[in-house]
């Protein structure tokens, strides 16, 4: 071994270099890795600092509700919705728009016979703009359950199962903006097929019998009765679906929950008033509610015996406990808040 | 650092759960460069974690983020990048969607995004499989990605919670590759890992935790020179051990021999380097040939045995 290369008076030698014996003994702070541990590198890295500006609250938020709902229509880049899904939900879209094309062919048969017909069936008045949002069958016994459970299924269940929320947590997004959007997207997917093929309905029928100002004043405050029903439709199924969502880890476990509870109730309500001829357990029937509300929003005589302030009790307990389960669940997920 | 705040002010913070420990009275102060927290099982790592992602609320004490508590506002996670250990993807994106994604979560517009997002796959190491689906994607490609979309919006403090689980060697010399380009470029990172070889070849400033409690901070070496009842190790392979130590045990910082095995001397000693700084001379003069010198003790593994209790 040669003295080439050692400083012994220094008291620094190549093995210290080589073994790091001597880094750092006197000073113990946070440093960087050091150059000779550089191993195994197989490419080059650079990085390359980012300067531009993060973008406000809304933008981020604006993000998670595009995700959720870009899905619907977008195979890559946004929420999975499974291509079933997709085409029932377009399904049940058309069905909810079949009054317009009835409409559309009454227009086309004048004045006789079957023109009448049609407009008793499928005619702008009280019960059909009601029947429109809240007729029980085929509307409310098949489509907007339906619809409603297949959007929730894994709104937050799949976030909770697999660990997902982590992604926006770990951003700066608070769980009310989480919850808030996921609400928020629920809602806006409804709403295009419930409440947006209710303004279709009625707009297309001022178009196609040709209808003047007139019609339309003297109809507006049915309609807006109408529009009201169904944006209450959206906020309360929207309010059930995403409460169950967030307490299940499957998406399957949500929509069936979500349907057991909207015919469930119905049913045992219907059973007691088969049997005791009392209309009170309607009250705990979100459609029911819904529907005694919706007729009274359009003018239209009540079908249960109980008072309407009942069903607006309910209405509003049922959306409040559910907003509250939500918040409570979404504050959990990712936490172990003992 | 634009400002005097460290990235991670962690001030007597304690968190139970019910009767189990999770952290005792850790204080600690972490700002640039790499720093990797090291610990066995159950020893808090996880629940410091939690703790700096604001995803449990310390039962005392305190923790900050650039000076904010992460409990109660969220902002300071602009400045964070997160990889989670058991984080799981959206399989059906491609990489570059996904990225592209998060990053619009950080507020960026669309194009800043995609922009982003294709450089940051690129640092990783995975331009040329970025449109391809995360579902189809090894452990070790999973591993990057999750860097990826951790670095997108360019954070100061990179948290990483074992980045290296079930990596193969080739992923992980790619990662580490990365974290240490991360901590030359002024970034905060800090790493946990049980693969303690490959900590020790990323950083030497450490935090060692066990049971809940912070065992030692600070760096590997420096905390190995403090404990004194462990005395240093030197092993020597050479051809004559025993003429070898003749020379040595008249040496001052050397109070100890021992022959572990044929052809090897093992010096003890408690100032490691001074012990260093005579080697060189008393092997010249001894005319011994020397094939080998390791410091057997003074890594890690053995570091945490002797704090943990064990004897490595």
């Amino acid at each position: 071994m040669s003295n080439d290369g050692i400083d012994i008076e220094g008291g620094k030698t190549r093995m210290e270099v080589a073994y790091g014996a001597g880094d750092g003994d006197d000073e113990a702070k946070a440093t960087v890795a050091r150059k000779e541990a550089e191993l195994g590198t197989i490419f080059e890295q650079s990085y390359r600092p980012w300067d531009g500006e993060l973008g406000p609250r809304w933008t981020r938020n604006y993000a998670i509700f595009r995700h959720h709902v870009y899905g619907l229509f977008r195979s890559t880049g946004h929420r999975h919705y499974h291509p079933m899904v997709r085409l029932t939900i377009f399904v049940i879209l058309l069905f909810s728009l079949m009054p317009v094309l009835m409409l559309f062919l009454a227009s086309l048969t004048g004045d006789g016979f079957m023109a009448d017909a049609f407009s008793r069936m499928w005619g702008i008045n009280r019960y059909n703009l009601w029947g429109q949002v809240l007729g029980y069958f085929p509307r409310n016994l098949c489509c907007w359950p339906l619809l409603t459970a297949l959007v929730v299924g894994g709104m937050i269940s799949d976030d909770r199962k697999n660990g997902t929320s982590a992604i926006y947590f770990s951003r700066p997004v608070t769980r009310l903006d989480y919850t808030a959007m996921k609400y928020l997207s629920v809602a806006v997917v409804l709403g295009f097929v419930i409440v947006l093929s209710y303004f279709v309905y009625y707009t297309s029928a001022i178009v196609f019998n040709g209808e003047g100002w007139a019609y339309l004043i003297d109809t507006l405050p049915m309609f807006v009765g109408g529009l009201i029903a169904g944006i209450l439709v959206v906020i309360t199924y929207t309010s059930i679906g995403l409460a169950l969502s967030s307490i299940s880890q499957s998406r399957f476990f949500a929509a069936i929950a979500f349907l057991s509870v909207i015919y469930g109730t119905k049913l045992l309500a219907l059973l007691i008033e088969t049997q005791f001829e009392t209309s009170i357990l309607y009250a705990l029937s979100p459609y029911d509610c819904l529907a005694q509300i919706g007729q009274w929003l359009l003018g239209i005589d009540s079908n249960y015996d109980h008072p309407l302030a009942f069903s607006l009790v309910s209405i509003i307990t049922i959306n409040a406990v559910c907003i509250a389960l939500l918040a409570a669940r979404v504050s959990s997920l990712e936490v172990t808040r003992e | 650092m634009s400002d005097k705040t460290p990235a991670v002010l962690v001030d007597q913070a304690s968190k139970w759960y019910g009767e189990v420990i999770g952290i005792n009275d850790v204080s600690l102060a972490i700002d640039g460069g790499v720093t990797g927290v090291l610990g066995p099982n159950g020893a808090g790592k996880s629940t410091l974690f939690k703790l700096l992602m604001g995803r449990l609320k310390p039962s005392q004490g305190s923790v900050r983020l650039f000076g904010i508590d992460p409990w109660t506002n969220t902002s300071p996670y602009r400045r964070v990048g997160y990889v989670s250990e058991s984080e799981r993807m959206y399989d059906w994106m491609t990489a570059l969607d996904f990225v592209t994604t998060l990053a619009r979560l950080h507020g960026m517009t669309r194009e800043e995004a995609t922009a982003r997002a294709e450089h940051v796959l690129d640092f990783v190491g995975l331009s040329d499989v970025q449109n391809k689906e995360l579902g189809k994607y090894s452990k070790g490609m999973r591993q990057r990605v999750k860097i990826a979309h951790a670095l997108v919006h360019d954070p100061d403090l990179i948290i990483l919670d074992e980045p290296l689980h079930g990596c193969d060697p080739i992923a992980r010399t790619s990662i580490m590759s990365v974290i240490r380009e991360l901590g030359s470029q002024g970034k905060t990172v800090i790493i946990s890992s049980h693969i303690l070889e490959e900590i020790e070849r990323i950083t030497e400033q450490i935090v060692i935790l066990h049971n809940g409690r912070l065992l030692a901070l600070g760096n590997l070496h420096a905390i190995r020179a403090l404990l004194d009842k462990h005395p240093h190790r030197i092993l020597l392979t050479c051809d004559n051990p025993r003429h070898l130590a003749s020379e040595f045990i008249s040496e001052d910082p050397v109070y100890g021999v021992r022959f572990p095995e044929g052809g090897k001397l093992e010096i003890q000693t408690n100032d490691l380097s001074a012990a260093h700084a005579i080697l060189p001379r008393v092997i010249v003069d001894s005319g011994v040939d020397v094939s080998a010198i390791e410091n057997p003790d003074d890594n890690l593994e053995s570091l945490l045995g002797y704090l943990i209790g064990g004897d490595s």
